[in-house]
Parts: C-alpha cells; structure tokens; sequence
C-alpha cells in the first residue's frame, strides 16, 4: 500500500510550525497560533500514519532500526508539543521544541534503516530494552530544552529585557520543574534501559561469548548513566542543586553525554550496528528487505 | 441621523475643571429625566467618568434636535456651573464627528492610557442607565452598538489593550509570573507600608492566593495593612529572617538609604535560600535594596525605574498600534453612516419606486385591454419598453440622492421627494 505520505510532509508541517514560532515577522500574523496548532497537529497525524505504517510492514519498526527509532523519538516531542500547545497557548514552547524534532528527522533521514542487531536477543528484553532508552532519550532533551529556556529566562530577567521580547517562555518555577523531573526520570529510564541490555546480552551470553564492555555505545552509554545518577544524588542531596541554575546546567551535562552516545551509536557501533552481515544473520531476509527508504521515500 | 456630542474631557479640561460637571449616577438618572422634558424629541445619553463628562443627543428629525449652545447651556445649568467657567474647555462634535468621537471613546484611542479596559464598560453603563431612565431610542442604540462593535473589533484586532502600562500590572503580571507559575502559595514580603505595596499587592491578590507577611518599624501602619490583605505582621528585626522565607519581596520604605546591601544579603540571607529564585521589587525612592544584590544568584532585583521604563516599553507599542485602530474606527464610522442613511432613505425611495410603477402597471392593463389582438411576444415587448422607461426615470433622482446620503445631505432631496411625490413615510 503506498499513502503518499512520507518524511517530507511532516518535516515541512513541523517546519511551518517552527516558523510561525520563532520571533519575526511571522511571529504577528494574526492567525498564528491556529496555524501553528493546525500545521503541527497535522504533522503528527502524518507522522503517526507513517509510523504506523512502517509497523503494518515490519512489526518490529518502531525500535527496529535507527531510523525509526530516532522518527519515533521525534514524534514523542511532537506530541509533547502539541499537547503544550494547549497547556501554554501564549508561550513559545515550538522555538525549542521543534528544533529538536526537525533534528531527529534529520537524524533518521541519514540512519540505517536496516533492523538492529540487538533484536537478535529475546524479544520481550529487546523491546523493553529498546523503549526504556527511547523514553530515557525523550526525558533528557525535555531537560535539555527546559534547561535552556530557564537559563535563556534566567537571563532575560537579570537583564531586564524579558518584557520587550516576543519570544514568550514558561515560568522559572515550571522549567525549573520540568527540568528536576526529567533528570530524575531520565535516571531511571536510562538505568533501566542499561539493565535489559545487559540481560538482554546475557541471555545470549551462552552462543556470542562475554559482554562487550569496551564497546563505545556500552561504554558511553555507561558514562551517560553514571552522570544522571550521580547528577540524581547531587540533586537530591544538595539544596542548592534542586532549583535555580544548577539543575538546568546538570541537565545540559546530560544531554552532551547523549551526544556522546549518539555518536558512537552512528560512527563506531559494532554491537547495535546494522551492518550487512550481522544484519542478515540478526533477522529474517524478508524483513530486512522491507526497510523504508531514506529521505523522501514512501512508506 | 442628527447626533451631537457637547462635554469636557482629560484633553481640554484638568481634573478641577472636570470636577465642575462630573455626575454621580443618581445624578446622571435626574439630569436625563429633566433634559428629556426639555428636549422631547431627543434621545440622550450622558457618559460621566474621572475623564471626561459627555452629553450625547440624537434625533430623527434634523430639525427636531437641540442646538449645541442649548445642549451646553442645560448641561450647565444642571450643575449649576457659570459659562465663564468653562470658557475653552467644552467641546462640541457634530454629525460624522460625533459618531467618530464615540466610536474611539469606547476604543478606548481617547482614554489617558490608551488602551485602559475600563472606558468599554463605562460606556456600556452609560447607555443602559439612559435606558432605564427611557431617555434612548432607536437613533441612539444603533450607534452605541456599532461603538460596541468597533471597540470589540479593536480589542480583537490589535493588540492594543494587550500591554500594560500601570507599574502594579508591569510588576507582576509581566515580570514576577515570568517567575513563578502562580501566586498561590508564594510568600509575599512587605516592607514598609506605602501605598504602591497596597496596590501591588491588590493586583497580586487577583491574581493568585499568596502568604503575606508585612514587615514595617511603625507597627500600627504594619498591622493595619496586614489585617486588611489577611497577612501577618513581622517586627523589624525578623527582616532577615522574612527574606530567607519569602519569595516576592515588595518594598517601599521610606528609608533614606538603602536598608539591604549585598554585603548584608550574602551574610544574612543567600546561605539559608539554597539559591531559592528571589524577586524583588524594590518601589522605594531612594532604594531600598543595593543594586548589588540583583548580581547574586537567583535573585532578580527592579527599581522603580526599571519598572517604569518597562511601562514606557508597553506604552509605545500601544502607540504603534494606533494606526491599526484609527483605520477600525474609520472603517466602522463609514459603515455605521452609510447604514444610516440607508435607513433613512429606504422609505422614501420605495415609495418612490411604487409611486411610479403602480402608474405604469396601470397603463400597461388599460393598453393592453384595448389591443386584445396583440400576441405574447409584442406585450412582453412592450412591458419591457415600459419597465426601462420607468427605470431611466429613476436613476438620475435616486443617484443623486445616494450621492447626497453619502454626504449627509440627503435630508433636503429627501424633503423635496417627499413633496413633489405627496409620497409618505
């Protein structure tokens, strides 16, 4: 079944979106905040509708490959979005938001589409495993976005020239918020996601040997762990740390490790890499051949 | 329609010159009721605010209304005010200019702060009070609603109203909730007792439900200003302690110098806060708070300057904002005059029309009752004949008179039809 729908239509959707929410001369049409709505919930649905289809071809789409997962990751915050669309109607939530979406497309226009290895393991630890560090990644932008509002925020008012801007941003006491929970949730998240990967090896431990400490994602994604943990305790453990600046300069840190493991993951990945060989030894022949295609193909 | 607008406002007259003629609403009830008995045949509405006080009459009859001098002179009168008195400070609008002056007095483009929300709801109370007295009718109604109309267009269609301009407003509506999600819940610090404390913390009040703790050296004032807003006063020296637990600090002390240096905040306050944002505004001339103490952190300190140009901020993008507002008002004074007159003038061209197409149809049977031999095509041949005949007569007339409606000088044409036509309204 080809629905026409493809990358391009939600990309250009959000990107509308994006451009009404950025301060300039779009930022006074008289519509815009129902063109945003509009633009942005219509991207969702395409973007939904693509996803979905990905899963009516190969049910294991969503987390299967790098691809999907980073499109999935992308619609995750575009629906966080649209849902702050309705909570804080008058701020410019999409200047930061939408970036971020646009930049995990992109991400996904440039991955693999081809199933990652991990999926070789049982499936039910692959999947959680896969989910928990999808939601791990979503928690620590939110942080990382919330952070850079505070202290973009934080800024504005020490200088006193918040009330000329109309870039409107949430509250101090609300990003502050957002960015505490997503620490904490990310911390969680992350370790769980750490956890069934390590099970999820283990449970092949008998056929492939021992655990490939040494990989670089293993290794950055420990690094990543160790700092939101330590980050965790640091904020539950200092006062100071629990609100103000130092909550959204933690946050920041996290999201540089995620880098970290972004980059590892695309540049030097041997255990979730999506290459030919262990690819065609990791899944049925059928399923890797009904792999989307890249930029601008149909689903 | 006749309308007339005799009166004084912030423009003209200062506030003792208004006070003159300034009316309370009972006032405003007897002194319609009186002018009504005086000028039967006008509708009359009177609008009585801190800014201006402004007669507005209308009627029907372009020469059933009263002058301007007598509409002035029973405004005087009433308030028992000599002429003299007033002597360059009343204004008088007539017609298109009248219709204009109401239509941005309720828009708000004439208020002292331009795009003050209240004058809407003033104007509204002045109509329906004229309207329980009886003192209005249908001229009147259809330009209070068009006024209505335009204001709610203003008010939707620029954002004129959207910027504040009052230092209390500027303080916690744009500024303080850049900082906290709500009020409710927040402790509120009050230092010193002055009256921009009291109606800060009004507008704090009506904006969320905060803890409020006052902290003044006169404990009578300090008491008094906590019972009314339900806080709890603090004597002087638990000023340290207040400031670790508070969240909005208002100050407003009469200090002559500043009561907080950052050298005291770093040694009493920032260690207990644990960074805990802090916003101060700091209302007192001379300052209460060091400027120092805005560079720690998480404090976020304003002076009654800062505050005051942010407001300035607000009034200039008001002001550019005018020009989408004045082009409502034109468009809207255009369209309330062209259905005035289009009121006015439809009776009259009716009859008109009738006037000579009853004649016509008449004719047309006679004719066609005389030459029963003429076959379909030749009298529908003839019924157009007629029917252009006829129309080609109107034109000129009725053109001429759209011409003058759109002017406002319709009401001699009208007259004249009227008389050469024995037409009736």
């Amino acid at each position: 079944m080809d629905s026409g729908i493809n990358l391009s239509c939600f990309t250009t959707c959000y990107a509308i979106a994006l451009v009404l929410e950025l301060p300039g001369r779009w930022s006074q049409f008289r519509y815009r905040r129902a063109v945003c709505l509009l633009a942005a919930s219509a991207g969702v649905l395409a973007h939904t509708w693509y996803l979905g289809h990905r899963v009516s071809e190969m049910p294991m789409a969503p987390l299967a490959s790098h691809h999907d997962w980073s499109l999935l990751a992308a619609w995750l915050l575009a629906v966080i979005y649209v849902g702050g669309l309705f909570y804080y109607p008058r701020s410019s939530l999409g200047a930061f938001l939408l970036p971020a979406v646009l930049a995990l497309i992109g991400v996904s226009w440039f991955a693999a589409t081809k199933p990652i290895v991990s999926f070789e393991a049982p499936r039910v630890w692959g999947l959680v495993h896969g989910v928990l560090l999808l939601l791990g990644t979503v928690a620590v932008l939110l942080g990382f976005l919330a952070g850079l509002m505070y202290l973009l925020q934080s800024y504005r008012l020490k200088h006193k020239t918040s009330g000329g801007s109309r870039l409107r941003l949430p509250s101090l006491e609300w990003l502050e918020r957002v960015n505490s929970r997503s620490l904490g949730a990310a911390a969680m998240l992350v370790g769980g996601g750490f956890i069934t990967g390590v099970l999820s090896r283990l449970a092949l431990e008998n056929e492939r040997g021992l655990l490939p400490w040494t990989d670089p994602v293993v290794l950055s994604l420990t690094a990543m762990l160790c700092w939101l943990v330590v980050a965790e305790v640091f904020r539950l453990v200092y006062p100071a740390a629990r609100q103000g600046r130092k909550v959204a300069y933690l946050t920041i840190a996290a999201f540089v490790f995620l880098l970290l493991v972004f980059a590892s993951i695309t540049w030097s990945d041997t255990l979730h890499s999506s290459d030919a060989e262990v690819a065609v030894r990791a899944t049925k022949p059928s399923i890797a051949d009904t792999a989307a295609p890249k930029f601008g193909g149909s689903a | 329609m006749n309308l007339q607008m005799v009166g004084c406002t912030h423009h003209e007259a200062n506030l003792d010159v208004r006070q003159l003629l300034a009316f309370d609403p009972q006032e405003i009830a007897v002194a319609l009721q009186a002018w009504q008995s005086r000028f039967p045949q006008s509708e009359l509405v009177l609008l009585s605010t801190c800014n201006r006080v402004e007669l507005y009459a209308a009627s029907s009859n372009p020469s059933g209304g009263p002058a301007a001098p007598d509409l002035v002179e029973a405004l005087l009168t009433f308030r028992n005010v000599p002429k003299t008195q007033l002597e360059g400070h009343l204004t008088t609008f007539e017609g298109r200019e009248a219709v204009e002056h109401l239509f941005r007095v309720t828009s708000s483009l004439e208020s002292m702060v331009i795009g003050e929300p209240q004058i809407l709801a003033q104007v509204k109370q002045a109509y329906q009070q004229a309207c329980d007295v009886g003192s209005t009718g249908p001229q009147l109604h259809d330009v209070f609603q068009s006024a209505l109309r335009t204001a709610k267009r203003v008010a939707g269609e620029t954002s004129l109203h959207q910027h504040r301009v009052s230092i209390p407003s500027v303080a916690i509506a744009d500024l303080a909730s850049c900082v906290f999600e709500s009020f409710n819940d927040k402790h509120v610090l009050v230092l010193g007792a002055g009256e921009m404390a009291e109606e800060t913390l009004r507008f704090l009040q009506s904006d969320g439900n905060p803890h409020v703790h006052v902290v003044n050296r006169s404990l009578e004032r300090g008491q008094k200003l906590a019972e009314s807003f339900n806080g709890e006063f603090h004597p002087w020296e638990k000023l340290w302690d207040q400031l670790v637990l508070s969240d909005l600090v208002i100050s407003t002390t009469a200090a002559n110098e500043p009561i907080v240096s950052a050298d005291d905040f770093v040694e009493h306050v920032e260690p207990r806060r644990h960074q805990r944002p802090l916003f101060l505004l700091d209302l007192a001339v001379p300052r209460d708070f060091s400027p120092e103490v805005g560079d720690l952190l998480g404090v976020y300190l304003y002076s009654l300057d800062d505050l005051t140009e942010a407001c300035q901020r607000n009034q200039s993008a008001r002001a550019a904002e005018m020009p989408a507002a004045e082009k409502i008002v034109d468009q809207e004074t255009a369209r309330f005059l062209s259905e005035s007159s289009h009121r006015a003038t439809a009776p009259v061209i009716s009859g008109f029309r009738r006037g000579m197409h009853e004649p016509k149809q008449a004719e047309l049977e006679r004719l066609f009752n005389k030459l029963p031999e003429l076959d379909e095509n030749s009298r529908e041949e003839i019924e157009q004949f007629a029917d252009r005949l006829v129309n080609k007569m109107l034109h000129p007339p009725l053109e001429s008179l759209r011409h003058a409606s759109q002017n406002g000088t319709h009401h001699g044409l009208l007259d004249a039809l009227k008389r050469l036509f024995k037409l009736e309204d």
